[in-house]
């Protein structure tokens, strides 16, 4: 059996070599002087870069995907059922309703959270520093 | 009515406890007055009942056959049984506690910072120590000498000297170091006995048989050592006694003095209840080895407690020093000639109950004289807070204003150092006679350790009592009723066994020729 | 036992799930928001009494992926008492914020169901599955505190090392099945028991021993457990300190026992002999001892403290989990049902402190004993019951310990080294009682009570500590019985 896992071996070590040979020989043979300076600055077309390359993302784009992710999933389980559910009677179609209406739950809760909205409307701080800030929007 | 004596003398003082919280939930917990009278009249329920058990305590029937043992069904899963029972060997220890005890309770009478605490600690260390020396169940011995460390330390902890917290966490970690020993030979005994049991009378004929091996050495002989280590920092044994003089020191004086009078007395308790007829074979083989720690014990004692300027220090050391004579007896029991043995084993454990009475005595007035004068220097040291005090005597001539003090401390030093015609001399000899039938040179060098003990006991009371007077002392109280009332027993019963001391011996002999019968059979 | 007619041995599940859906319906209503603190202890109170009903059963359900034997009987009545009991103190803990109370407990909800299933799952993914519904929400409950720091630390350690671990446990997992050729532990034991070449199970056995060491904070993969019990809020440390512990250990057993052994018994694993993995579990056992003893006596956070602590105890389980036959499971079993009451009391009274006097250092403890005296005197019971003196139940899971080694005359080397730990672990217990007892405060001292809930929890779960050891024996009982596993 371990014959098989043959090729495996050969391709690790043949990963590592064709990595690590070039990047040894151009540690050997590279010169030592002039390293870093202009040639580090990251690549705009000619342009020199302003400012940071690192901006601040937005939250949302987070929440959102991560709505999406779960949505997606129940989708995803979804269509094997919806192939087979004829076949299996009418336990397959309660337990399946069960799975969305639990799913449903969910969004219902996101929903009322506010979190699907693309500027939270009723925000509420917990405590500490902000506590007393009130959002725009509703009171409570 | 005989077959519950023992059971009420462990749990007397624990409904004592009980009752004192009961007094507290119902009426606050200010009053110290009622928690002291509760305490003493539980421990003086507790004397009488001793006092009852003295007097129907027939020496010759041995454990199984004593109206007293109590035996029962504690947890079957295990084998464990309630066993209490009493021989010759512990009823010394048992009046000891009682006595000691009562004394305590009476002497701290002034106590008045969270009595409720102090007072219920103390019922329940004595329902330990009673405990450990009822129990003849290996498990159960092991319970209570695990319940006695607890209240230790909180009574150190809280209403001691000024380095109390590392006095008290020193005591406690050093003593459960030596406990979790004994806690893993209690294991091995009941595995590798044949009927699983932990009573020791049982454990008495199985474990003749055990002849495992684990990591090339016998199974024995390392239940030997645990047990060894762990009863070896209870006696203490130097060089495991650092916890002592600290422990002492820090202590308020009655827990001192049942530190010294009676949890000292367990380290040996212990190799003689436990590993002498459990592991004979393994004791012939190490009894040299005891008799030199023995003779350490003595010498290195007495040559510290010389070297100290703390009174009650000296006191703590010149323990050390007395219970090396306990070791130099209980390692006679291989002598060849009888009478040796016999005399080595009497002596050792007379040696408990005696030195049990004197330190306790020593301790009761160092620590009167420490509430009168709040400082325990003989001499004061060179970094004394007061520079003009440092390298001066601390006390002197006492013994013109404190007449009758100075005579009970002229009684107890003389007791401490061995004077004939007080019960520390017939011990000491005894046990010298014991050693002197098997190691000779031991023996005399052991010897020298009287010497070591004049010494710093007549010193101590020549710079403290005799000479001109010290006029910081000119109006110092003479000792109180409340205070007599403490130290009369005990110098009482010094005298009358260092007189006549055929009652103490007919009631341990035949119990020791037991165990000495046992030691013989393997040699 | 087909899906349909598993549900009637499903109803305590059921129950748990039907609440956590109920409450996050009724947090988004405002009007009926109050009601989830209720519904959530009242969904735990009626589970229970369903669990009472049905002991005894032992059957396989939803096709082999989950069973009710007695053992996850044993576990799961574990798992309802702490849940219950720390969803009633969190409602009077000062840090939580009160409008996020429903979906904490909706969380705890979740850990609680996924502990359910921990304790019974025979399926490879179930086990899996099981792990991760406990983790996720631990992850979220770690870093209720928004705005504080060190619960967002916290809760960001969580996550990566969880998931790492996870990660790795799958991965083990998956190679199990690549080499039995099926996921349900029954058929994977049987094929274990046929294999050709047994040194392949050490790789897996290895990753598995990751994801399960990982839950209970075993060495090396503790790191975790400081950091997260020190950042998060206090109710959740002694909830991540007490019930996925005990899940943690019901897998591992179930897993170890079933799968790794053959009838129980050590010596009877034939083709896995060569694979010494007892003495493995004994050199963990003793390095986390040894580790989680040596760090706690050098903090000074007692909430920190008491979190190094649980690792050790998790050593003194694993001590017995190295001999891994019947009386063991008995004895770990015994001790994670003590080790419940010891540890909810102690940390329900590092939350008296810290609600009260905004204590967090040791330090700040001092002359507690004169503020409460009586529920300093129950948390000096319970930290001598956890340094495992008599006469305390701590004692008693202890010894067991204890003789389970000297019984199977194995591994004497870990019973030394536990006992030294014991040692060790006397000294910083006692520096908490110290504190509390020995330190003189100057001046006035006022009594500080505590709320009546809190003060009772306390007393109630301190009071084990004394009950246990004099009443052990119907536990004992009562476990010997559940070791019953159901498995293929």
């Amino acid at each position: 059996m371990y014959q098989d896992f043959l090729p495996i071996i050969i391709f690790i070590v043949l990963a590592a070599v064709l990595i690590g040979v070039p990047l040894g020989l151009q540690h050997l043979l590279s010169p030592r002087k002039n390293k870093g300076g202009d040639k580090l600055i990251s690549y705009e077309c000619g342009e020199l870069p302003e400012g940071s390359a690192w901006v601040k993302f937005n939250i949302r784009f987070y929440v959102i995907a991560l709505v999406f992710l779960i949505f997606d999933v129940e989708i995803v389980f979804l269509f094997p059922w919806a192939v087979v559910f004829q076949d299996l009677g009418l336990l397959a179609f309660i337990e399946a309703f069960i799975f969305v209406l639990i799913l449903l739950v969910g969004y219902v809760y996101v929903w009322a959270k506010g979190d699907l909205d693309w500027v939270k409307m009723n925000v509420r701080y917990g405590k500490g520093r902000y506590a007393n800030l009130q959002s725009k929007g509703e009171t409570s | 009515m005989e077959s519950s004596i023992l059971t009420l003398l462990i749990f007397v003082p624990v409904a004592g406890a009980v009752l004192m919280l009961f007094f507290a939930m119902l009426y606050g917990k200010e009053n110290a007055h009622y928690y002291k009278w509760i305490a003493a009249i539980t421990t003086g329920i507790q004397l009488v009942l001793a006092g009852i058990l003295y007097l129907n305590f027939d020496p010759a029937l041995s454990i199984t056959e004593s109206p007293f043992t109590v035996q029962l069904n504690w947890i079957t899963h295990f084998n464990i049984q309630y066993f209490l029972g009493v021989d010759g060997l512990s009823i010394p220890m048992v009046l000891l506690t009682a006595l000691l005890s009562f004394i305590c309770i009476i002497s701290s009478w002034k106590i008045e910072k969270q009595a409720l605490g102090y007072f219920s600690l103390f019922l329940l260390l004595d329902a330990g120590m009673m405990g450990v020396f009822l129990s003849m169940d290996f498990f159960l011995f092991y319970i209570f000498w695990e319940v006695m460390l607890l209240p230790m330390y909180f009574l150190i902890g809280i209403w001691g000297g000024p380095q109390r917290m590392y006095a008290a966490i020193k005591f406690f970690l050093y003593t459960l170091f030596g406990s979790v020993f004994m806690l893993l030979a209690l294991l091995a005994l009941y595995y590798y006995s044949d009927p699983h049991t932990f009573s020791l009378i049982t454990l008495i004929q199985t474990v003749g048989s055990i002849d495992a091996t684990l990591w090339g050495l016998s199974v024995k002989y390392l239940i030997w050592m645990a047990l060894f280590i762990g009863f070896a920092i209870k006696v203490p044994i130097v060089p495991f006694h650092t916890w002592l003089p600290l422990a002492h020191v820090e202590a308020p004086t009655a827990v001192s003095v049942i530190l010294a009078g009676v949890l000292l007395k367990m380290g040996t308790y212990g190799f003689l209840r436990i590993s002498y007829p459990l592991l004979p074979g393994e004791m012939v083989n190490f009894a040299y080895i005891l008799a030199v720690l023995g003779v350490i014990n003595i010498i290195w004692g007495a040559t510290n407690a010389i070297a100290q300027i703390d009174l009650k220090k000296m006191v703590a050391y010149s323990s050390v020093s007395h219970m090396g004579y306990v070791l130099l007896g209980i390692a006679a029991a291989i002598s060849d000639s009888p009478a040796g043995a016999q005399a080595g084993m009497n002596g050792a454990l007379m040696q408990m109950f005696n030195h049990g009475t004197i330190t306790a005595m020593l301790f009761l007035l160092v620590g009167m004289l420490y509430d009168r004068t709040h400082h325990r220097w003989i001499v004061f040291p060179n970094d004394y807070e007061k520079p003009e005090l440092a390298g001066q005597q601390g006390f002197g001539g006492l013994g013109a204003k404190v007449p009758v003090y100075t005579g009970f401390v002229a009684f107890a030093f003389f007791a401490g150092l061995g004077l004939p015609a007080l019960s520390g001399f017939i011990s000491e000899a005894m046990c010298f006679i014991g050693g002197f039938s098997v190691f000779r040179t031991l023996t005399i060098i052991a010897t020298l350790g009287i010497l070591l003990n004049a010494i710093y006991f007549l010193r101590a009371y020549q710079r403290i009592f005799l000479g001109p007077l010290n006029e910081t002392y000119k109006d110092l109280p003479d000792i109180t009723h409340r205070e007599l009332f403490t130290i009369i027993p005990l110098a009482a019963l010094i005298l009358f066994f260092g007189v006549y001391p055929a009652p103490l011996l007919d009631m341990i002999s035949p119990a020791m020729d037991g165990i000495i019968k046992i030691v013989q059979s393997v040699i | 036992m087909s899906n349909l007619s598993s549900l009637s041995f499903y109803i305590p599940e059921l129950i748990i799930i039907i609440a956590i859906l109920l409450v996050i319906v009724l947090d988004v209503i405002p009007v009926c928001k109050k009601y989830t603190f209720p519904l959530s202890l009242g969904a735990i109170l009626l589970a229970s009494v369903f669990l009472w009903q049905s002991y005894g059963e032992s059957h396989g359900l939803f096709m082999g992926m989950i069973s009710i034997d007695p053992f996850s009987h044993f576990f799961k009545m574990i798992f309802l008492l702490s849940t219950f009991s720390i969803i009633l103190i969190s409602r009077y803990e000062k840090q939580l914020d009160s409008n996020y109370s429903a979906e904490y407990n909706a969380l705890l909800l979740i850990v609680l169901l996924g502990m359910f299933l921990m304790s019974s799952s025979i399926n490879l993914i179930m086990i899996y599955l099981s792990i991760e519904l406990v983790s996720i929400p631990s992850y979220i409950l770690a870093g209720m505190l928004k705005n504080d720091k060190e619960s967002n630390e916290a809760s960001l350690k969580y996550v990566i090392f969880g998931s790492f671990a996870s990660g790795l446990m799958l991965f083990g997992l998956s190679i199990l099945y690549g080499i039995t050729g099926s996921t349900d532990i029954g058929v994977v034991t049987a094929a274990l028991q046929a294999i050709e070449y047994p040194l392949s199970i050490y790789f897996p056995l290895i990753l598995i021993l990751v994801g399960f060491g990982y839950k209970i904070s075993m060495v090396p993969f503790h790191f975790w457990t400081p950091d997260v019990y020190e950042g998060a809020p206090t109710p959740i440390t002694a909830f991540l300190s007490v019930a996925p512990k005990a899940a943690g250990f019901a897998i591992l057993i179930r897993v170890f026992y079933t799968m790794f052994t053959l009838e129980g018994s050590v010596s009877a694993t034939l083709p896995l002999t060569n694979i010494n993995w007892p003495t493995l579990i004994a050199v963990a056992s003793a390095v986390t001892m040894t580790l989680g003893n040596l760090l706690a006596v050098q903090q000074e956070d007692v909430k920190r403290l008491l979190a190094y602590s649980t690792i050790s105890h998790v050593g003194f389980m694993l001590m017995a989990f190295a001999i891994i036959s019947p009386d063991a499971v008995r004895a770990i079993m015994l001790y994670l049902f003590i080790y419940l009451f010891m540890n909810l009391s102690a940390f329900y009274m590092a939350i008296f402190a810290s609600n009260k006097l905004n204590a967090h250092h040791i330090n700040d403890w001092d002359g507690l004993s004169r503020k409460n005296p009586v529920l300093c005197a129950f948390m000096a019971l319970t930290l001598i019951s956890l340094t495992g003196l008599p006469p305390t139940a701590g004692f008693v899971g202890k010894f067991y310990i204890f003789a389970e080694l000297f019984k199977h005359q194995q591994f004497y080397w870990l019973a030394v080294v536990a006992i030294l730990n014991s040692v060790v672990s006397l000294y910083y217990y006692f520096k908490i009682i110290k504190s509390m007892y020995l330190v003189d405060v100057e001046g006035e001292v006022n009594k500080i009570e505590a709320h009546p809930v809190v003060n009772w929890s306390i007393i109630l779960f301190s009071a084990q500590n004394i009950l246990f050891f004099i009443y052990w024996e119907p536990l004992i009982g009562f476990i010997e019985k559940s070791i019953n596993l159901w498995s293929g």
